[in-house]
């Protein structure tokens, strides 16, 4: 099996990418002009932080930079293109030739482009809406090499390409459409315009089964384009053969080569690989670092920084600690000094971390309870109640309520508790 | 120059001046169809007219398509928003070429007559401004040139036509035909009001990105060159009028030398290849239902829908959309477009090793202005070859003059001399030093002083 995808996602810009109308408005058809609207007589002007957004999320993914880029006018007939033609990229695009490197392989990315989003369809049963404040913002468009062989690359490689633009400072919470190219046999099947990771994987799921029993009854898998249904959990076909797609592309007059020797393009961080490097130095589980810091730039600053000061175990252990308390938010000082209580054997209640939080002094008396004191509650409750102790085994509420009693009175990390109360429990069983 | 535009604000104080103007234009225009619309609440300023592919804030402006019929800008194309309010006055739209498609200038509704004799074309496309421009004592018009939409009509209509460097005057709020063909430009009756007009409009221009802030040379020259193969199908009148326009270059310093680009005789085709798959693009916008014409019946499916409505193009249009899809569909691109893009890059190329140390001097049109009905007569690729001349330098994207040079039976015969890229002002001096010793007739001169 073979798939490649072509991921479409907005960039962070501020203003649309040919006009300097907003990105955000809600009111439908409010952040519109003549450019967007392709007024005869307009003319379109390039975003430069579209160009420089683009250019970053290019680097990260290894592409080699085009040292000019241009665009094509790819003409189609559609109610939500104003000027029935796309200004988009091909050859002479942002970027080329780069990769995303997976936990057992590397997915070659072709080309990375920048093009212009066309207005959003809002369909009525008996009409359809147009809403223009969508036309026109900037879209990056990652155009993959069919390497991706199993679902399991397939959902590893979006996350890695989610992760690395949220550190090239995409918002990756905004709509992410894929077309998906899929073939188990000769021909390549298209599936557009699938919307979300987990339609993406859906469809995918269903191509696979579709294709794999035309290839078991001997049916010839025809080259052609489908449309993925959710609710259904199905594709169908389009009813338009690959090969009638004539989108006549020209350069596009309006607009320069744009050279891009001079712009300074940001380095981004690819934390997959922080997290396999710090990892096997410091010997932690790859897959939990990878999660704390995959799409949290403020957690993989923390780990950085911890890593400095303190036991590798007990940074991760102290992230985790402020996550369940709701937020990671912390200055580097409080959260050293956090470490330093945790290497002192301390626990720290609720108000000790929200006073971390807050950059207030800790009163060490009132807020928090050294793990040798729990150890000796645990013993404590342990001897006297007896009853609980014998049931831990088949009865979980037992064990919870213990961790309950002990969680009530020193209002600490309650995986510590439970971790300890564990070791006791066995240790007399 | 003297008795230029600063000269007539200066002295007219725009006493009754404008009514006693409009009366007399709207009767002319009733019988040369010159404008589309004729701006009545003028009172000061020079009056300008405005090709009708220019816009104009909240004027209707069509590019003289029913496509378009009714569309009204909410913008002014950048070079009319120059044009300072206490010295211009726009006086109206003027007819042309449907999207600046046509060398007669007979392609659009009641399309404007010659006002020399009015059984004889205008040539186009920038037809009703070259009219206005000979009709009008002091007036200036906005025009464009795509492949000679400029010096075509000036020469037809005795006047003189600019064409500037491609890329110096911003081309916003320009109805696009070609976008990387087209030239706003200047139509006059001298070449100072034409310098006076370019000053105002030039330079670069945030809304449209190819255009620049480049420094414009006066580098003159003396040696004029004559292209061989560009004289080969000129009509025996114009080549013996051409003949004594040479002999009076020659009079005041200039001399001649005959030069051979062979290949120039391709720029037809491949000039002809890159526009329409330029103005096919363009065109693509037209679908009926954001503005223009509009079509209400939304009972059909989209695809339905915008045929319907882009029946509305004129025929010549139709073809140049047909013809421009094909030739950058993918099974023929590279033998068309691509090939025409290349033939472009050795015409740039060929021109400017001539232009480093001369101008390219040619008559403007190859043949006498026609009839209405001899142009009508002309099947299209006829008429295309009637563009050889004006459209290398358009093709090439240097600046070009085509001025008045001669007469034959009462009828005006133009010149077109061309400079390196950015030497546009020396083009300028040029046609001023002819100006010291030739004098151009107008048949009319509406608003004399
Ligand atoms: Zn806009």
């Amino acid at each position: 099996m073979k798939i490649g995808l072509e991921v479409h996602v907005a960039l962070p810009t501020e203003t649309k990418l040919f006009c300097s109308c907003s990105t955000n408005a809600d009111e439908p058809n409010t952040s519109i002009c003549p450019v967007c609207l392709g007024f005869p007589g307009s003319k379109p002007m390039l975003n430069d932080a579209a160009l420089k957004s683009a250019l970053t999320v290019a680097k990260a993914l290894h592409c080699k930079i085009n040292d000019n880029t241009y665009f094509l006018r790819k003409v189609y007939f559609y109610p939500d293109l104003p000027k029935s033609y796309q200004i988009t990229q091909l050859d002479g695009a942002i970027g080329h030739g780069g990769y995303v490197d997976i936990s057992k392989k590397r997915i070659r990315i072709r080309r990375v482009q920048l093009e212009e989003d066309p207005a959003k369809i809002i369909r009525e049963d008996e009409y359809s809406l147009l809403d223009f404040n969508r036309s026109g913002i900037p879209l990056n468009e990652i155009v993959t090499e069919p390497d991706i062989e199993t679902e399991e690359e397939l959902r590893e490689f979006v996350n890695e390409l989610r992760s690395i633009l949220y550190y090239a400072g995409v918002d990756i919470n905004k709509e992410m459409k894929t077309d998906l190219n899929i073939s188990l046999g000769e021909e390549r099947v298209e599936i557009k315009n699938v919307t979300g990771i987990k339609n993406l994987v859906d469809a995918e799921r269903f191509e696979v089964k579709r294709q794999g029993e035309l290839i078991s009854r001997n049916q010839k898998i025809p080259k052609e384009t489908r449309a993925y249904n959710s609710e259904t959990l199905s594709t169908i076909s389009s009813r338009e053969k690959e090969s009638d797609e004539e989108y006549g592309f020209i350069y596009e007059p309006d607009l320069a080569s744009y050279p891009t020797g001079d712009i300074v393009i940001p380095e981004v961080v690819i934390a997959s690989d922080v997290a396999r490097q710090l990892s096997s130095k410091y010997g932690l589980n790859e897959a939990t670092v990878k999660e704390l810091v995959m799409f949290d730039r403020h957690a993989l600053g923390l780990v950085q920084y911890g890593l400095k000061r303190s036991n590798a175990n007990r940074v991760i252990n102290a992230i985790e600690l402020l996550k369940r308390h709701g937020n990671i938010t912390i200055s580097d000082e409080s959260f050293g000094k956090m470490l330093s209580y945790l290497d002192k054997g301390l626990l720290l209640n609720e108000d000790a971390i929200k006073s971390l939080q807050e950059n207030r002094q800790v009163e060490i008396e009132k807020n928090t309870v050294s793990t040798k004191e729990i150890d000796k509650a645990i013993l404590g409750i342990v001897a006297q109640r007896q009853d609980l102790v014998r049931e831990y085994k088949t009865n979980s509420k037992a064990f919870n309520f213990i961790v309950g009693m002990l969680l009530k009175k020193y209002k600490v990390n309650p995986k510590y508790i439970s971790e300890r109360l564990a070791e006791v429990l066995k240790d007399k069983a | 120059m003297k008795g230029g535009i600063e000269e007539f604000l200066k002295t007219e104080k725009f006493e009754g001046y404008y009514e006693e103007l409009i009366v007399e234009l709207e009767k002319l225009n009733s019988k040369l169809h010159i404008f589309s619309n004729i701006n009545k609440g003028l009172s000061t300023g020079l009056p300008f007219s405005v090709k009708d592919n220019i816009c104009v804030k909240d004027v209707v402006s069509t590019a003289s398509s029913q496509m378009l019929n009714g569309y009204t800008p909410p913008f002014n194309a950048t070079a009319i928003e120059r044009l300072p309010k206490e010295e211009f006055g726009f006086i109206g739209k003027t007819k042309m070429d449907e999207f600046g498609f046509g060398t007669f200038g007979i392609n659009c509704k009641d399309h404007p007559l010659n006002p020399f004799d009015d059984r004889y074309v205008t040539g186009g496309s920038s037809a009703g401004s070259a009219v206005a421009t000979a009709v009008l004592k002091h007036h200036i018009s906005i025009a464009e040139s795509t492949g000679g939409s400029i010096s075509c009509p000036a020469a037809f209509c005795g006047i003189i036509g600019f064409t500037p460097t491609y890329g110096l005057v911003s081309r916003y709020g320009l109805i696009d035909y070609a976008s990387s063909l087209d030239k706003i430009g200047v139509m006059g009756r001298s070449s100072a009001d034409i310098r006076y007009v370019f000053d105002k409009i030039k330079g670069s221009d945030r809304y449209d990105t190819t255009c620049v802030d480049h420094p414009i040379s006066k580098e003159s020259r003396k040696k004029l060159v004559i292209i061989d193969q560009l004289m080969a199908g000129v009509d025996e009148e114009i080549a013996s009028s051409f003949d004594r326009t040479i002999g009076k270059l020659q009079n005041i310093g200039y001399y001649v030398e005959h030069k051979s680009i062979p290949f120039i005789e391709k720029t037809i085709p491949a000039y002809y290849i890159a526009s329409m798959a330029e103005a096919s693009t363009n065109l693509a916008k037209f679908t009926g239902f954001k503005y223009g014409l509009k079509i209400n019946d939304f009972s059909k499916g989209y695809n339905d829908f915008f045929t319907e409505a882009r029946n509305n193009f004129g025929l010549e249009a139709k073809r140049r959309i047909v013809l421009g899809t094909f030739v950058r569909s993918s099974s023929v691109k590279s033998k068309y477009y691509e090939k025409a893009l290349r033939l472009r890059h050795m015409m740039i190329n060929a021109l400017g090793v001539i232009l480093k140390d001369g101008f390219i001097i040619s008559p403007t049109m190859p043949i006498k202005t026609p009839t209405v009905k001899e142009a009508e007569d002309f099947d299209p690729v006829k008429e295309y070859s009637i563009d050889s001349i004006t459209v290398p330098p358009n093709f090439a994207g240097l600046p070009h003059i085509s001025f008045p040079s001669d007469y034959i039976k009462g009828m005006p015969v133009g010149t077109q001399i061309v400079a390196n890229h950015f030497n546009d002002y020396a083009l300028l001096d040029f046609v001023e030093r002819w100006e010291s010793q030739f004098e151009y007739r107008f048949k009319y001169n509406v608003g004399a002083l």
